[in-house]
């Protein structure tokens, strides 16, 4: 009988999340086009399609890249939680109270110049996610609560308090019976570079720097490795681990609100259950696949933001939408697995 | 002597290079409580494990009634009537005691639960309801739902791995009570493992030793014995290796104040009275079997344990209410005894962990230089002759070696004032054990005072220049290493009164 052992790697490619990353594309794709075949329906015509439709013109790279903002965004955000070894799915939260920060500052005060008020709303965005994870941050410092489930469950509540506002005090008489908020007048628009494409994509690349620079070159990123490594070592060296984990969740709680903030300025223009379409999870998935590095998280969120405007058009030709979720999520399965075996190899076991 | 009841003949088993059981004839005999004695490492585990079917012999055979059996799990040892009760309980702590003292098949009360567990109750001076969970329950109670397991599971071997250890001393001597009623009332028959002289003396009968791997004495009866042939025999002969120890001594470094600590989950009392100070150029050693009070000390004098009484004085300052950062810009650095967990972060690169000490230097406002840390690795690397290619891998795939010279190193090389040294080569081979002691020594003449914490009596003899013995908290004797000699000290480890 042949026993095999798994034993890890010594030395990890430095490259290997990268790897993975295509191969596990390359096997989502696999995937994909079983399944379009089973439809009858040929996966060479609908990739192409879905190609030209998401990157084909400026016009449509512009929608992917509006699409991909959120996700990079809040995906950054899940991505420096996770420096101290914690996990937030709260984003989806977040983002909806991103977004609520955003009205509520816009309906109660008023500043002439639009390029401020639109600062100060980016802001709000920022505090509203904070706010968001606030309760779950203080759960886990101070008593240890388990962080995966409280973020969860602040999603739901969230979700109802977007409900209860468009349902009752921010209702706008004008939408009729679609619960909504009203809009947020033209001067915070978020203004466009160049065809569609928003400078919320700008304020996300700037973000994706400030979130490499935080990890990997600061301090404080630093002390949050230390933290996440072990508490006993950051509290030998000195480092209070606790205050570096309740940090890390607001700021990255803060990049999910921005995220729904830039959301709101730049596509929805008000608020409503529509402002997120599930962008808090899918970051989770884009920050699972790149190892939680913030250049991979830009780059895997760019494709599937692309990979969503395209699924979105082929119903044209009687494919489903969800055509790009199985891409997405078995993007995640095929490099999860292929990361394993660039983490750990197989042995056969030596006798004794 | 009455008959054999368990007989091990010639058992033998090997971990890699490392021969844990070498040869090892082992008797129990019916209805009586044994003593197992030896240092950390001699076996004994080793060997209880390849009772309760954990560890599967290479070489020997085990006769229970003179019948030739082989234990090959832990299932079929439970079939035989062997159990043991580890130094990690091993019980469903969301369960509750009813539902662990029932849990096993072999179980032998389930119909008469109620009365037994009365009975037993009262023989383990036990004051809870069965319907308790155990994860309320205090460590003391969790031990004797432990041992009560094993009678439930008709077990008529019962091995003991150091119950006393997390004990206070009333529920030592009542757990005595408890362990010779099972043996004269129920004819059980009982192992109890330990390094205290003074539980075998007055729990056993019967006394077995162990060292490095081999049995060097069984089935002495306790009652004839001396403590010192004991000791005699667990610490063997030692070699006197020594360094010179003529250097140039200076003023006071550390002084240590009537340290008294409460652990507070336990609330057992861990450190008692504990008096002493360190001069620049000299190794202060504490001896002592792990668990007497040594890492409680080793981190009160950090600053890792704030709530403590007394006084922690570094150079002239007293930094009792000081936290580890400012202790450590008084220039102490701690060499803890949990070198990967606590001196270095798993799960971080060696380059992280090579500048958890001073990493606050190589910073620039928020910004820390890469530059100014890889010349820190690269140097240290160099100067401790570090084996560690790639700067971004994880700690852990480093050698154990490796890691306490990075570790070392990372501590020493701001030559500092105070060295709080802890286990600094335990489960090291023997040229990076040469190589870390060359560390000290040289350290030492560079004018730092060294506080060694150390179980390796070898090691303790041959580097420091004082002594002290730690045994239940408390330092019980303080000796020159010049002129002391290694049984006495042994004897003082193993808490031996005089």
């Amino acid at each position: 009988m042949n026993k095999y052992t798994l034993s890890k790697r010594q030395v990890v490619n430095e490259l290997s999340t990268f790897y993975s990353f295509l191969a596990g594309f390359l096997i989502a794709l696999i995937i994909g086009s079983v399944i379009l075949l089973i439809q009858d329906k040929s996966p060479i015509d609908t990739f192409s399609l879905m190609f030209k439709l998401s990157i084909g013109s400026v016009n449509s790279l512009s929608s992917s890249l509006n699409k991909a903002t959120p996700l990079i965004l809040a995906g950054l955000g899940i991505a420096i939680i996770n420096t101290v070894k914690l996990w937030n799915i709260g984003a989806e939260g977040q983002i909806f109270m991103g977004a609520i920060g955003v009205n509520l500052i816009y309906i109660n005060f008023q500043l002439t110049s639009s390029t401020s008020f639109i600062f100060l709303l980016l802001v709000s965005a920022f505090v509203g996610g904070a706010i968001c994870i606030l309760i779950p941050a203080v759960a886990k410092v101070l008593f240890g609560v388990n962080e995966i489930i409280t973020t969860l469950l602040t999603n739901y509540i969230v979700i109802g308090l977007t409900i209860y506002l468009v349902n009752g005090p921010w209702k706008d008489p004008g939408s009729l019976n679609f619960p909504a908020a009203a809009y947020v007048g033209k001067e915070v628009y978020l203004p466009t570079i160049f065809g569609k494409l928003s400078y919320g994509f700008l304020i996300c690349i700037f973000f994706t720097a400030f979130a490499h620079y935080l990890k990997n070159s600061s301090v404080f990123g630093y002390e949050m490795r230390i933290a996440g490594g072990s508490e006993m070592t950051a509290i030998y060296a000195g480092i209070n681990a606790k205050q570096k984990a309740f940090f890390a969740m607001l700021i990255g709680g803060g990049f999910a609100g921005l995220a729904g903030g830039i959301e709101l300025l730049s596509q929805t223009h008000r608020v409503s259950t529509g402002i997120s379409q599930g962008f808090g999870y899918t970051a989770i998935i884009v920050a699972a696949i790149t190892g939680m590095r913030p250049t991979g998280i830009f780059l895997v969120g760019s494709l599937f933001g692309a990979l969503s405007i395209g699924g979105s058009v082929i119903q044209t030709i009687g494919v489903s939408t969800y055509i790009a979720d199985i891409i997405q999520v078995s993007t995640l399965f095929g490099a999860l697995v292929i990361q394993f075996f660039f983490n750990y190899q197989l042995k056969r076991a030596d006798d004794g | 002597m009455s008959n054999k009841f368990l007989e091990t003949k010639n058992v033998s088993k090997t971990f890699g290079k490392i021969k844990a059981l070498d040869d090892v004839n082992f008797n129990l005999y019916k209805g009586k409580i044994h003593g197992l004695l030896g240092e950390n490492g001699a076996g004994k585990s080793s060997l209880m494990n390849v009772l309760s079917g954990i560890y599967q012999p290479e070489k020997g055979s085990i006769y229970l009634d003179g019948q030739k059996e082989k234990i090959l799990s832990p299932d079929i040892a439970s079939r035989l009537g062997i159990g043991m009760v580890h130094q990690e309980f091993r019980l469903v702590e969301s369960f509750s005691i009813k539902d662990n003292l029932t849990l096993s098949k072999s179980n032998i009360y389930k119909d008469n639960f109620l009365k037994s567990f009365k009975k037993y109750s009262e023989i383990f001076a036990l004051n809870v309801n069965e319907n308790e969970i155990i994860s309320d329950l205090s460590v003391g109670e969790k031990q004797k739902i432990e041992i009560m397991k094993l009678i439930f599971n008709d077990s008529n071997i019962m091995l003991l791995d150091e119950p006393t250890a997390v004990l206070t001393p009333q529920e030592t001597s009542q757990l005595k009570n408890s362990l010779v009623t099972l043996a004269q009332e129920d004819m059980k028959t009982i192992v109890l493992i330990t390094h205290k002289l003074k539980e075998i003396k007055e729990f056993t009968e019967i006394v077995s030793v162990m060292k490095n791997g081999k049995m060097v004495a069984k089935d002495l009866p306790t009652k004839d014995v001396t403590d010192n042939q004991l000791i005699e025999l667990m610490m063997g002969a030692v070699k006197t290796s020594t360094v010179d120890k003529d250097n140039k001594i200076g003023q006071i470094k550390l002084n240590v104040e009537n340290i008294n600590f409460i652990d507070e989950v336990s609330n057992i009392k861990k450190l008692e009275e504990i008096n002493f100070h360190v001069k620049s150029g000299e190794i202060l050693g504490l001896a002592g079997v792990s668990g007497n009070g040594q890492v409680e000390l080793a981190n009160i004098i950090s600053g890792i344990e704030k709530i403590f009484e007394g006084k922690i004085i570094i150079n002239n300052k007293d930094v009792s209410n000081k936290g580890v950062r400012s202790r450590k810009k008084l220039n102490l650095s701690y060499i803890p005894e949990n070198r990967l967990g606590v001196g270095l972060a798993p799960g971080v690169s060696v380059i992280d962990n090579s500048i958890v000490r001073d990493y606050f230097h190589t910073k620039l406002g928020p910004h820390l230089s890469k530059n100014k840390t890889s010349n820190l690795l690269e140097s240290l690397i160099k100067q401790f002759s570090i084996k560690a290619p790639n700067p971004k891998a994880e700690i852990s795939t480093l050698s154990g070696g490796n890691m306490q010279k990075l570790l070392m190193g990372r501590e020493l090389v701001g030559d500092p004032d105070v060295i709080i040294a802890s286990q600094p080569t335990r489960g090291l081979d023997v040229n990076a054990v040469d190589a870390i002691h060359n560390l000290l020594i040289d350290q030492r003449n560079k004018g730092s005072a060294i506080f060694l914490i150390s179980e390796d009596l070898d090691e303790l003899f041959k580097l420091s220049h004082r002594l002290l013995v730690i045994f239940e908290g408390k330092i019980v004797k303080s000796f020159n290493t010049t002129d002391a000699n290694i049984n006495d000290v042994g004897l003082a480890m193993a808490g031996a009164s005089e």
